[in-house]
């Protein structure tokens, strides 16, 4: 039967290892990958084009010279041809804001036996992760309530400095609302009851934001596979439980289980949202792949449905 | 408490702890286990689930049953339970007859008997009964009836017999008995089986009971086991191992011991399933086997698991001398083939392949014990003497008549004067028909054997009418005229049969009367005067000389043993223990049991008797059994708590259990599949020593004949060698019916050479030597009939006398290991120099080397013939003159190399030799034997 282990709250903190991890992490992740991807999906992330005219480096278009304008515009190439004067327009391109909230509540220190890691390591791990890829890429990563965006070549070291001296870590997310054109990234383990996560979740896209969310959980807490009589106990309010036996008892709970991750893929769906679920057995860049497609891949729909515009 | 049940307790007083089982049961079911803590932080989500199965708040009734059991096991065990302590009561009050079987049978559990007669004896004093004994083997006139001391005395006097014991004859005694005791009660301890009339006995008996108690003791399972029917066959000496029922001994040991004792040898035997008879074979050379006087069965102390062997089932070595040339192509025409035939499956037969005088004196010297000399006719005088001493000392030589001993003079080794030539009918000269032979007299060992009605005798040797020639007739003709005569001289005998051991002058050798009458004469064989006077009519009884008692073991002979007539059978009796009987130096063998005898379980329930085992098993304590029992209960009850805790989880258990049983099965399956019959098996692995594939190479080498080069390693050599085959190939296959493929240059090392008539190997100076296997598959090359040609190619350089040039020194140093022939210069009337063309030199590049073959017998029929051949082709030819440098032709035909001194005639002779050279590998001494073509045509045309 799998073993369990509570981390305290000073093994939840955020230290140097989940610094360090994050940065092996992602420079062990295969750039290569990453650079494809962008050039397949035109702006994967970093100089997203808005599909406009503006500041960038891309043609747009050419468009008749007209009068005012500094004369060092004219593209004298194209107006050679014919007897108006063009100016060659670039396209508009900026950059994106991804916002991150990382869950370190009690039920997060929680590993089982079956586990690689503690579910906070997993998430701390794979968020800044993530951060430094995206910054890396171009983009501007800030922590939901702690820090603003930032854009900063150590974006790792400033998000775990600013984890570290948040002592007061919630369940869920701030009740803020994003402005559009940016992406949330939401890493928890979801436990919280899934009308309340929906709340957030339409707070947070209130004006249009995009976001994912990453479900962490241990195995344990997938399969459930004890045995006999025992007492169930929860590690935030205290409840407990006893079960005689809880073999018999799995296949309730299992359905319980799948039917919260139902509510909670059905909230983000609503708001055009993604879901997934890692779970701790398996390794944690299995997780940042997939999170890095799925923000390709929003990045990319968003710039062609031009909703963002 | 438990009459039903033979169980008894020590300390019965413990079993009232029993009562204090519900006062347990109360304090058991108070305390459950304790459940165990699981984090899990799911809970919220859950916690409005109610779980179907509740926790039990009191232990599970099948937990509280197996404590209480733990501790009645406990309190069981405490009390000192006894299985089997009972004591058998004795019941009746009338005297007590106890009937005791005291056949070679019960021998074996004899301690059993008795101590269960003893028992049985002791009971009836204790109740004051009367006893009386009686045992079947020997059989008294009167039972005495008398008080238990008595009996006793009488039952410690009782030995088993080593005979069969006939039941029946204790009926009359018993009848007189029972008469006289009207209230006695009768126990028979039986050794369960038929032999000795045991169903007559019980009906017998159920006769005289009428109504009486009776008890009958008996083995579950008749014990005894025995041998019988002794035979020396070809492949050892067998016996029958016999026992009555499935009785659990299925396999044991037979031991053969000498006349003194001394083991020679074991055999195993073993019963197949419920089988009662079993074969037991010991392999041993015949003159160990022959020495075999005695076989027991290991570990089995009874009369009737000895057998006796004696002369009779010796294995005889004969000897088999013709006088004719022995013609081994013909055996159909040998003389001595039917003779061999005949004998062959009951005696070892020795026939040496050398002359007749040689070959006596080398059976004389192996002591045979009989002689088989075929129409052998003078012998040198010493030999005479030798063979006369031979059969003074008890040998026995039979002789067959023919041509040779028709001429003979003074051949005294004959039983009865012989007339000087013989007679013939039915021939070209005689008006008679063949005779058939007239019944065999009472005194004849052939006396019995039936007579074939085809037998004819067409020619025969007459023996001279003396006094004494009707006693000395064997077998006569229905004229009179004797065909088989004997005489006893000395120890030994001679016997003389009056036609050839062939078919030529009757067709007695083809009849199934002459495997018989053989045989009877070879019985004769170094058999006792007494015996062999008996075998031929005469009574003739012989005392005992050591006999066996009922377990088995030799002793002098009672008094009782009277001495046994040998025309008899020879199984014992009363009279005739089993034993040696006779002369000490050729004893007679009396065994317990007839060679055809079996074993047979006793029915006694037409008796209606109460059937009691012979043995009572021993009491068991059951105190260590209970505890066991217990401790496994307190393992099983700490698994238990285990489980229903959760910290034994049954999902891996079980998986655990899956692969274990998993393991268990498929490692039983391998036991069993193991002794699985050898078809069944997959073929076996290729040996070691089994050749490997073959290349292309050697393929191709053997679909087409083609010539093979030796790679020398020098490349200009290689080629040189490589164009000259080549050239050699297409001159061929223009001028003759050869057509070569290339040639192939190969490694003696590595590839096979086998496959190429002829391999040219140029010797290069300086090269590395071939190694071991190069020269070893060289050698079987050469040995198998190829040819090799050595080319020094040095013969510009090789002068007469000089040091030997590097090349020679190399091919020196080549040929060391390889075991060469004498070789000679090719002389002018070798078949080499007539394979083709008719040459008389093989220049190559050069003219002045020298050209050396095998050397050709100088003597013998042959010797004078224009051609001569060994029987084979010379496996070796040794040349200085450079061959392939002459043969050697470009692609368009041109010669490559300058001919020394030159000349297109040279290179057409060089070419010729090869051809000869090819010619004379591929077809051998062909054309030697083409020389005489010519002369056989004339001798056919006249």
């Amino acid at each position: 039967m799998a073993k369990t282990r509570v981390l305290d709250s000073t093994e939840r903190a955020v230290g140097t290892r989940h610094a360090n991890g994050a940065l092996d992490l992602a420079r062990r992740l295969p750039r290569l990958t990453i650079e494809a991807r962008r050039i397949a999906a035109t702006a994967a992330h970093g100089i997203h084009g808005r599909r406009q005219a503006g500041q960038g480096e891309s043609f747009w278009q050419f468009r008749t010279f007209t009068s005012g304008e500094p004369a060092s515009r004219i593209d004298w190439r194209r107006s050679a041809r014919d007897d108006r004067h063009y100016v060659r327009e670039r396209e508009w391109e900026a950059a994106h804001t991804v916002w991150m909230w990382i869950d370190r509540s009690a039920s997060m220190g929680y590993a089982s036996t079956l586990a690689q890691a503690p579910k906070v390591d997993r998430a701390l791990v794979l968020g800044l992760a993530l951060a430094d890829l995206l910054v890396r890429g171009g983009e501007r990563v800030g922590h939901l309530g702690l820090t603003t965006p930032l854009a900063s070549r150590s974006i790792v070291d400033r998000l775990a400095e600013a984890l570290a001296a948040d002592r007061l870590p919630l369940d869920l997310p701030p009740a803020v609302t994003l402005a559009p054109m940016t992406e949330a990234v939401l890493i928890s383990d979801c436990l919280s009851p899934p009308a309340d996560i929906a709340a957030r979740i339409n707070g947070l896209s209130a004006r249009g934001a995009r976001g994912h969310v990453v479900m962490v959980l241990d195995p344990v807490e997938e399969t459930f596979p004890f045995e006999g009589q025992a007492v169930l106990a929860e590690l935030e309010g205290g409840e407990t439980l006893r079960v005689g036996d809880a073999g018999a008892f799995r296949e309730r709970v299992l359905a319980r289980l799948e039917a919260h991750r139902a509510a909670l893929r059905e909230a983000c769906a609503g708001r055009g949202w993604t879901f997934a679920v890692h779970r701790t057995d398996r390794p944690v860049s299995d997780a940042l792949l997939a999170l890095a497609a799925r923000i390709a891949d929003r990045g990319d729909l968003s710039a062609r449905t031009g909703t963002g515009g | 408490m438990f009459e039903f049940l033979p169980l008894g307790f020590s300390a019965p007083a413990v079993l009232l702890a029993a009562a204090a089982l519900p006062a347990l049961w109360l304090l058991l079911r108070v305390t459950p286990p304790q459940p165990r803590r699981i984090d899990f932080p799911p809970l919220r989500l859950i916690l409005d689930l109610v779980p179907q199965q509740q926790t039990p708040a009191r232990t599970p009734w099948w937990l509280l049953a197996l404590r209480l059991l733990i501790a009645g096991f406990v309190i069981l065990a405490m009390a000192g339970p006894i299985w089997n302590a009972g004591k058998p009561g004795a019941a009746g009050a009338g005297p007590l007859l106890l009937i005791v079987d005291d056949g070679w049978a019960a021998a074996g559990d004899w301690t059993d008997r008795v101590a269960a007669a003893e028992s049985l004896i002791r009971g009836a004093a204790r109740d004051g009964r009367a006893v009386a004994i009686a045992g079947t083997g020997e059989v008294a006139p009167e039972i005495p009836l008398g008080d238990a001391g008595a009996a006793l005395d009488r039952l410690r006097a009782l030995v088993p017999v080593p005979h069969t014991p006939d039941r029946l004859a204790a009926v009359l005694p018993l009848q007189r008995f029972l008469d006289r005791e009207k209230t006695a009660e009768i126990v028979w301890v039986s050794d369960g089986m038929t032999a000795g009339g045991g169903a007559g006995f019980v009906a017998a008996l159920g006769r005289l009971a009428a109504g009486r108690p009776i008890t009958v003791l008996t083995a579950t399972a008749a014990r005894p086991l025995a041998l019988a029917g002794v035979e020396n066959s070809a492949a050892g000496l067998g016996t029958r191992v016999l026992r009555a029922e499935a009785n659990g001994r299925d396999t044991g040991v037979i031991r053969a011991s000498d006349r003194r004792g001394l083991p020679l040898g074991e055999a195993p035997f073993a019963f197949a399933g419920s089988a009662t008879e079993a074969r037991a074979l010991l392999t041993l050379p015949v003159d160990l086997r022959n020495e075999i006087a005695r076989l027991d069965i290991v570990g089995e102390r009874t009369a009737g698991a000895v057998a006796l062997v004696d002369e009779s089932n010796r294995r005889r070595r004969i000897g088999l001398v013709s006088g004719g040339t022995a013609d081994t192509a013909q055996p159909l025409l040998s003389p001595t083939y039917y003779v061999a035939r005949a004998l062959g499956p009951y005696a070892d037969l020795r026939e040496p392949r050398m002359g007749p005088a040689e070959a006596i004196r080398v059976l004389l010297d192996e002591r045979v014990s009989m002689l088989v000399l075929a129409d052998i006719g003078t012998l040198p005088a010493d030999l005479r003497q030798r063979l006369a001493t031979y059969v003074d000392e008890g040998g026995l030589v039979l002789r067959f008549a023919g041509n040779r001993l028709a001429a003979a003079t003074n051949d005294d080794l004959v039983p009865v004067r012989l007339r000087r030539g013989g007679r013939a009918l039915g021939g070209a000269l005689s008006w008679d028909t063949p005779r058939t032979l007239a019944p065999f007299e009472r005194s004849s060992p052939f006396f019995g054997l039936t007579l074939p009605k085809d037998v004819g005798i067409t020619r025969q040797l007459l023996a001279e009418p003396d006094l004494d020639l009707p006693r000395k007739t064997w077998a006569a003709l229905a004229d009179g005229t004797p065909i088989i005569t004997a005489e006893r001289r000395g120890q030994g005998l001679v016997v003389l049969v009056h036609v050839t051991a062939d078919t030529t002058w009757s067709n007695l050798p083809l009849s199934g009367l002459f495997v018989d009458m053989l045989r009877r004469v070879v019985n004769l064989a170094g058999v006792s005067d007494g015996q062999a006077r008996a075998a031929s009519g005469a009574p003739v009884s012989v005392a005992a000389l050591r006999t066996l008692d009922g377990f088995g073991a030799f002793r002098s002979p009672p008094a009782t043993a009277r001495p046994i007539a040998l025309t008899g059978s020879l199984i014992a009796t009363q009279d005739h223990p089993p034993g040696f009987y006779g002369s000490p130096d050729a004893p007679v063998a009396v065994n317990t049991l007839s060679g055809d005898a079996t074993l047979a379980r006793l029915d006694s329930g037409p008796l209606g008797a109460r059937i009691e085992p012979l043995v009572r098993p021993a009491p068991l304590d059951l105190r260590p059994w209970l505890i066991a029992a217990a401790l496994f209960g307190f393992a099983l009850d700490t698994l238990a708590v285990l489980w229903l805790s959760g910290r034994l989880t049954m999902r891996r258990t079980r998986r655990t259990a899956a692969t274990a049983a998993a393991v268990v099965l498929l490692a039983g399956l391998g036991s069993l599949q193991q002794p699985s019959p050898a078809g069944a098996q997959t073929p076996p692995a290729p040996a070691a020593g089994q050749r490997p594939a073959m290349s292309p190479k050697e393929t191709d080498a053997a679909l087409a004949t083609r010539f093979a080069y030796v790679l020398s390693g020098d490349t200009s050599v290689d080629e040189t060698s490589r164009a000259g085959l080549a050239g050699l190939s297409s001159f061929l296959s223009v001028r003759t019916a050869l057509d070569p493929a290339e040639p192939a240059g190969v490694d003696p090392a590595r590839d096979e050479l086998s496959v190429y008539p002829l391999i040219y190997w140029p010797i290069v100076a300086g090269r590395p030597l071939p190694g071991e296997t190069a020269i070893r598959r060289l050698d079987d090359f050469m040995k198998g009939g190829g040819t090799v040609i050595f080319d020094t190619r040095d013969a510009m350089t090789s002068r007469p006398g000089a040091a030997p040039t590097p090349e020679t020194q190399a091919l020196r140093q080549i040929l060391a290991g390889i075991a060469v022939p004498q070789l000679e210069p090719i002389p002018r009337d070798h078949v080499i120099t007539k394979a083709f063309y008719l040459i008389d030199t093989f220049p190559g590049r050069y003219t002045e080397g020298q050209t050396w073959i095998e050397a050709l017998p100088r003597e013998g029929p042959d010797a004078e013939r224009p051609a001569r051949a060994g029987d084979g082709v010379s496996p070796i030819i040794i040349t200085g003159n450079d061959l392939a440098a002459a043969w050697a032709t470009g692609r368009r035909g041109e010669p490559l190399y300058p001919l020394v001194p030159g000349g297109p005639r040279q290179r057409e002779l060089a070419f010729r030799g090869g051809v000869n050279i090819a010619m004379y590998a591929l077809t051998g001494n062909y054309k030697a034997d083409q020389v005489h073509v010519p002369a056989l045509l004339e001798r056919l045309g006249q």
